[in-house]
């Protein structure tokens, strides 16, 4: 019925979902990574900072005590003793020749005071120039100072950060793919139960029960309100149950006393044409019977009543058997019949209650179905079984197929024939018990009577009883 | 072999009908008419079978038929029931009874029952059967040959096995439902009278070319192969 709905959204829907998850996990590791690297880097550059005030405070100490010379002293100090190692240092005076330190010339670029400058230098020894950064400060007597540290440790630091929280977030797409995958999964899987869960309480079984006890709240309120609602209708059934037993019960027993009463009087009389008006309510009160036992057998089986006598039997054979059944009564009324069934078509359900439904179609056909061939079959496509009955006669106008299917619902036409109007009700509902329906077709010319069996419910229903 | 029925009915009337109906046929009869008292009388005494009302005051018809089998008391039980569904025939088959007859029922069809459960009963105990014969008919159960005075009759494989029920059950009368039954196993009533065209072109392959008839019509009950009347 839904087959459009079924097969194609799930596919597009699992993507759409999939990727609205890598997408999630993409916005939100994203920012964050970028965080951690700036306020890594941020860390970095204030104690690199720091340091350079450290220097800045050591080298002024000697300035302040004993001026330009005093200066001068501190830096050759500190270059001979390897306290410089790792940083820059140079002192020029107002012509820019060079007084002090590690760095060869001023370079040509700085011209004016900088508390922070990124820049590559060669010092005394080193073949490459490195990343440095340089503090520039300027005397009032002229002099230039110039200071600062190595950034290369820096910059493996940023490369060794950007790496790694590259890696982590391409780690972060597969990882929200499978996210979203198992998510998906997950709640696929619950929407699955509830619906293989609807499929079955259409098809009557109000047994069934979700489970409640997995994580997800949600999940467990709507499984616990589907159940509330299931325990309802199954004490609705069990009060039908009741109802139609007892409504047997009390029924039957006074006709009984009546077959017993009539049987005996029946007996010990004497006069023919009582005896003959004894047997004709006798009969009378077996079509009655016949009547009540139907209507009772159709209200119990549309309730779902009868699912604990489903069995495996094969479908084909029931045809068989069925059509060997009526074929000399058939035959005896000038008909023929055709019996079409392929092979192997095992099916799980009441075997008694299919039966009467197709005896009670053939019985239908050979009533209304004028002349002269029946056909009987049973077939089966991807997704459903199929049982019918077709015959050559009037057939059922379109506009009132609906009624023929009611209970009691005799069509005007065959109100003269002898019949409870209730064969196809019955008919109708064994094929609702097991999850399917009735279609009432046209032949060409004639009524083809259609039991549409769906695989679904029928696997469904095989699996619940096998649990 | 035991002639004694019990009978557990709470409804008096039935009970009264079934009873009377017993001894004028040559059986002894024991009623109960509550369950308990039911299930008292079939531990203690021996009898051929038990006549089970379903419903009843007491003790359910189901929980003396459960009871008894728990006891391993395996007397042949026929459950009367009131409830004509047939996924309760179903429910009482199932319980362990060896029939189920549905109320109202003509008292010839207990009869032909009860006579065809105490039959079954007795014959696990025979040896397996590979023919059966009834007069100058004889029916071989291997080779599924049929024969009438030396002469093959051709059955459709259906046809065989109605005459094999009715051989089973030779001298004795087989109702309708008994035949759609054990021929067919299904326990609705067709409505036609789909058995009784079976049963006659049963009848014109057997007896056409026979002076003594063997298939006789039981009027209102059944069918019934004897080589008397």
């Amino acid at each position: 019925m839904n087959k459009r709905v079924s097969v194609r959204l799930p596919r597009s829907q699992t993507a759409r979902f999939v990727l609205l998850c890598l997408l999630f996990t993409v916005l939100i590791t994203g920012p964050s990574l970028l965080f951690v690297y700036n306020r890594t880097d941020a860390l970095i550059h204030d104690r690199i900072v720091s340091r350079i005030d450290d220097r800045q405070r050591n080298l002024l100490f000697g300035y302040r005590t004993a001026g330009i010379q005093g200066l001068v002293g501190s830096i050759d100090n500190e270059v001979q003793t390897g306290v410089v190692e790792g940083g820059v240092i140079l002192l020029t005076d107002a012509s820019g020749k060079r007084m002090a330190g590690n760095v060869l010339s001023w370079p040509p670029t700085l011209r004016e005071p900088t508390s922070w400058r990124e820049m590559r230098l060669y010092t005394q020894g080193q073949r490459r120039p490195e990343l440095y950064a340089v503090r520039v400060a300027h005397f009032r007597s002229g002099h230039w100072l110039l200071f600062g540290t190595n950034l290369e440790a820096r910059e493996r630091m940023r490369e060794a950060l950007a790496e790694a929280l590259l890696a982590a977030f391409l780690m972060a797409i597969p990882a929200g793919l499978i996210a979203g995958l198992i998510l998906h999964r997950y709640t696929d899987r619950r929407v699955r139960a509830i619906g293989e869960i609807a499929v079955r309480i259409a098809a009557g079984d109000v047994g069934v029960r979700l489970d409640t006890s997995g994580e997800g709240e949600a999940y467990n309120q709507l499984g616990g309100a589907i159940n509330a609602m299931l325990a309802r209708i199954e004490e609705l059934v069990g009060g039908l149950r009741v109802v139609t037993d007892a409504l047997a019960h009390d029924l039957r027993s006074p006709l009984m006393r009546i077959q017993v009463g009539l049987e005996r009087a029946a007996r010990e009389c004497d006069d023919d044409s009582a005896r003959e008006a004894f047997s004709s309510i006798s009969k009378e009160i077996d079509g009655m019977m016949r009547m009540i036992s139907a209507t009772l057998e159709i209200g119990r089986t549309e309730a779902g009543i009868g699912r604990e006598n489903f069995s495996d039997f094969q479908l084909g054979d029931l045809i068989k058997d069925l059509c060997e059944m009526y074929q000399p009564v058939i035959e005896e009324s000038g008909f023929e019949i055709d019996a079409k069934q392929n092979g192997d078509l095992p099916f799980f359900g009441n075997r008694e209650l299919i039966g009467q439904a197709v005896s009670n179609l053939i019985d239908n056909a050979l009533k209304y179905g004028g002349c002269c061939r029946i056909e009987v079959g049973a077939d089966a496509s991807d997704s459903e079984f199929r049982l019918w009955v077709a015959d050559n006669g009037p057939g059922i106008p379109e506009n009132s197929r609906d009624d023929a299917m009611k209970k009691y619902g005799r069509l005007e036409q065959a109100r003269t024939l002898e019949g409870s109007g209730l064969g196809l009700s019955l008919v109708r509902a064994v094929a609702r018990l097991h999850g399917g329906d009735l279609s009432l077709e046209n032949n060409h010319p004639g009524l083809r009577a259609v039991m549409r069996l769906p695989k679904r419910a029928n696997a469904l229903a095989a699996n619940g009883n096998g649990s | 072999m035991s002639r004694k029925i019990l009978v557990v009915e709470d409804d008096e009337a039935t009970s009264d009908y079934i009873a009377k109906g017993l001894e004028e046929n040559g059986y002894l009869v024991d009623r109960a008419s509550d369950g308990r008292d039911g299930l008292f009388h079939a531990t203690d005494g021996d009898y051929a079978a038990v006549v089970l009302d379903r419903m009843l005051p007491a003790m359910d018809g189901l929980a003396v038929l459960a009871a008894m089998r728990a006891a391993s008391i395996e007397t042949p039980v026929l459950i009367l029931s009131a409830l004509g569904s047939t996924d309760d025939r179903v429910k009482g088959l199932k319980a362990g009874s060896d029939d189920y007859l549905v109320k109202p029922f003509a008292f010839s069809e207990l009869l032909a029952r009860l006579d065809a459960l105490q039959r079954r009963g007795s014959s696990v105990r025979e040896p397996v059967v590979t023919s059966l014969t009834c007069g100058d008919l004889t029916m071989d159960l291997l080779t599924h040959r049929a024969e009438r005075a030396g002469r093959r009759i051709e059955l459709q494989p259906r046809e065989f096995r109605l005459l094999e029920c009715l051989l089973r059950h030779r001298d004795n009368v087989v109702t309708r439902t008994m035949m759609l039954e054990e021929v067919w196993d299904y326990h609705f009533d067709p409505g036609t009278n789909v058995i009784d065209v079976h049963i006659s072109r049963l009848r014109k392959k057997i007896d056409e070319r026979s002076d003594v008839p063997l298939v006789h019509t039981v009027r209102g009950v059944g069918y019934m192969l004897s080589e008397t009347a």
